[in-house]
């Protein structure tokens, strides 16, 4: 067999390939996918959610405010797979839709929190003293509170909106979470490296947004993930009360809603979908998040 | 072990007072206003001036808050709701126990459920068993209990003719009825609560079958059931009762929701009521108990701590 250059480099190739190192955020997906079944399940229907999202107005059959008074609370047929509401719209329309403003609201306000819990955290851990002890009382004083009823009472005053929920769910999440950050900030604060880059004279910003920050992304994405699925479900019990999203636009809290109660005895499946969504959404980010945080921070296992 | 109470009681008291500042700066510099809403659409006054004079609305916003803390710390008054007059300390109270009765049957449900099945799956690692188990913890963390009771209420109407009894009755009225309507809301909200208790008293107990002092009684001869449960057990629990501890506000929150729905005449139910009408001493004052409760049962569950890990000591 005659041998060409060509095939004597092309197992050179694929061996350096092989030997260079994935990088982590390709690495985590590839051991996913090897290694949590659970998760990959999550992860995809996270994907079917998020397509739902985006390409809702190509994909969602009807308009999500389309009335039609005469067809009122249709069972499931050819033209309105899931039926119809007490006003005629369609059911799966408006719970592609309700996908669109969970995950508007889920991952607005989970970037905020996140943004605010890495401020408070770092900012807390690396300066102590006095700055760390205010911050801290002021967090153990909102952690006081029943999440629900303090979010009850900010949203009933500021008047439901999609805007300000996730403003406020992005607040909330964001203190709750900047102990965790702290926590970890902490660790790193004392590593000896970090005592270098001081040594060769770094300022606060350099060591805090060069050295500590990138240190903490991977617990910031893990607390990140697990917590979208609770961030989604305080939206959705708040839009249950009518203190979330207001009407005409669909969310799942709302399509189960109190105010429609009366409506499903007529029609159980208005109750049984927007539930069974829901449950599928929660199920979904946090299988996701369970493996993401067991394959990129072993230390909050079981946290 | 005094010294520790003390001190735990002692650093309470800023947070309580960071907590009341927080509530009332809330109701007083957010955009809805009580007054508008009182003299608009329900004539409680001739004009919106006269009216928050009435209330006492016209005075420096420190002033009132001093007032309302100041007749809380020393007379114990928690103040009137604007709109009934009536003094919110005999409401709540009045109130209290319904919500307390749902709290401690939703922890019971879940507890009862949790432990037994945790024990079961830890037991029986990798068996069908535990698959099933395991299966049962991710579906009741999932599924939402408002989902879940509205289905609850509504199915079972349809299908089957059978509705939760939607009058209430007090247990000191007739404890067998009220039993009855408390056990349904008691029973949705205890299963989905039950899946992170599952978890926990899983990977705990297995962590504590893989001891040493496990193996001694394993050679001792002893029964399987009384090592699991006389032996493993109280040390597994200690990661379970503080989970019940931490989730108390999950508790406490969610109940103004099951409350809602089962038309529970509760505190979550008068809470939720007076948010809808902005009834800023209500909502202020309900706040601030609840917050006092949560903060002095995080130190009780600190504190069983003790009891049930003989190794813990408080300094």
């Amino acid at each position: 067999m005659a041998t060409t250059p060509a095939s004597i480099a092309l197992p050179d190739v694929a061996a350096a390939r092989a030997a260079r190192p994935r990088p982590w955020y390709v690495d985590v997906w590839v051991q996913m996918v090897r290694r949590k079944p659970l998760g990959t399940v999550g992860a995809l229907i996270v994907v079917v959610m998020l397509a739902a999202a985006v390409l809702a107005d190509v994909i969602a059959p009807y308009g999500f405010a389309q009335t039609s008074l005469r067809e009122r609370f249709i069972s499931m047929n050819a033209s309105h797979w899931l039926g119809t509401d007490q006003l005629g719209r369609d059911l799966l329309t408006r719970l592609i839709y309700g996908a669109r403003v969970s995950l508007y609201v889920g991952f607005g306000a989970v970037a905020l929190g996140s943004v605010l819990a890495t401020l408070i955290g770092v900012l807390s851990a690396y300066f102590g003293g006095r700055l760390d002890l205010l911050l801290q009382r002021g967090v153990d004083a909102w952690m006081a509170f029943p999440p629900l009823l303090l979010l009850m009472s900010i949203m009933s005053l500021l008047g439901p909106s999609a805007l300000n929920i996730t403003l406020v769910l992005g607040a909330a999440f964001g203190i709750q979470n900047s102990r965790v950050v702290r926590a970890v900030a902490l660790a790193i604060k004392e590593y000896t490296w970090i005592e270098s880059t001081r040594a060769l004279g770094s300022g606060h910003l350099r060591i805090t947004v060069g050295h500590i920050l990138p240190n903490v992304m991977p617990t910031i994405i893990v607390v990140a993930t697990t917590g979208l699925s609770t961030v989604i479900l305080t939206e959705a019990s708040l839009s249950f009360l009518g203190l979330g999203v207001p009407p005409p636009y669909p969310t799942w809290g709302g399509m189960l809603s109190l105010a429609g109660l009366d409506h499903m005895y007529q029609a159980p499946w208005l109750a049984i979908w927007p539930a069974v969504a829901l449950s599928l959404a929660v199920f979904g980010f946090n299988m996701l998040g369970d493996a993401l945080r067991d394959l990129l921070d072993p230390r909050l296992k079981g946290s | 072990m005094k010294q520790y109470v003390l001190r735990r009681v002692v650093l309470a008291i800023p947070t309580l007072i960071l907590v009341s500042i927080i509530v009332f700066a809330m109701m007083r510099l957010m955009p809805g206003d009580v007054a508008t809403r009182m003299v608009e659409g329900h004539a409680y006054a001739p004009t919106l001036d006269a009216l928050r004079k009435d209330l006492g609305l016209d005075r420096p916003v420190h002033v009132q808050y001093l007032e309302w803390i100041g007749n809380i710390t020393l007379h114990g008054d928690f103040g009137r709701s604007y709109w009934t007059r009536q003094p919110i300390w005999d409401e709540f109270a009045r109130r209290f126990p319904v919500t307390l009765e749902l709290a401690l049957l939703t922890i019971l449900v879940s507890v009862v459920i949790g432990v037994a099945v945790g024990i079961v799956s830890a037991v029986r690692q990798d068996s069908a068993a535990d698959y099933v188990g395991r299966i049962l913890a991710i579906v009741a963390l999932s599924v939402p209990y408002f989902g879940l009771a509205v289905l609850v209420v509504v199915l079972p109407s349809i299908y089957f003719r059978w509705t939760p009894v939607w009058t209430y009755t007090p247990l000191s009225v007739d404890p067998l009825t009220n039993l009855k309507i408390m056990l349904v809301p008691a029973l949705v909200f205890g299963v989905t609560r039950a899946g992170p208790i599952m978890r926990i008293m899983r990977s705990a107990l297995l962590d504590v079958l893989r001891q040493e002092y496990i193996r001694t009684a394993w050679s001792k001869g002893l029964a399987e059931r009384t090592i699991v449960l006389r032996h493993a057990l109280k040390n597994a629990l200690i990661p379970v009762i503080s989970l019940i501890g931490l989730q108390m506000p999950l508790y406490i929150g969610g109940s103004v929701i099951i409350e809602a729905i089962f038309r529970l005449p509760g505190v979550g139910l008068f809470f939720f009521e007076a948010l809808g009408k902005l009834d800023y001493p209500v909502v202020q004052s309900v706040n601030l108990i609840i917050a006092a409760m949560v903060v002095g049962l995080n130190l009780v569950v600190d504190l069983s701590y003790a009891f049930l890990d003989p190794r813990i000591r408080y300094r």
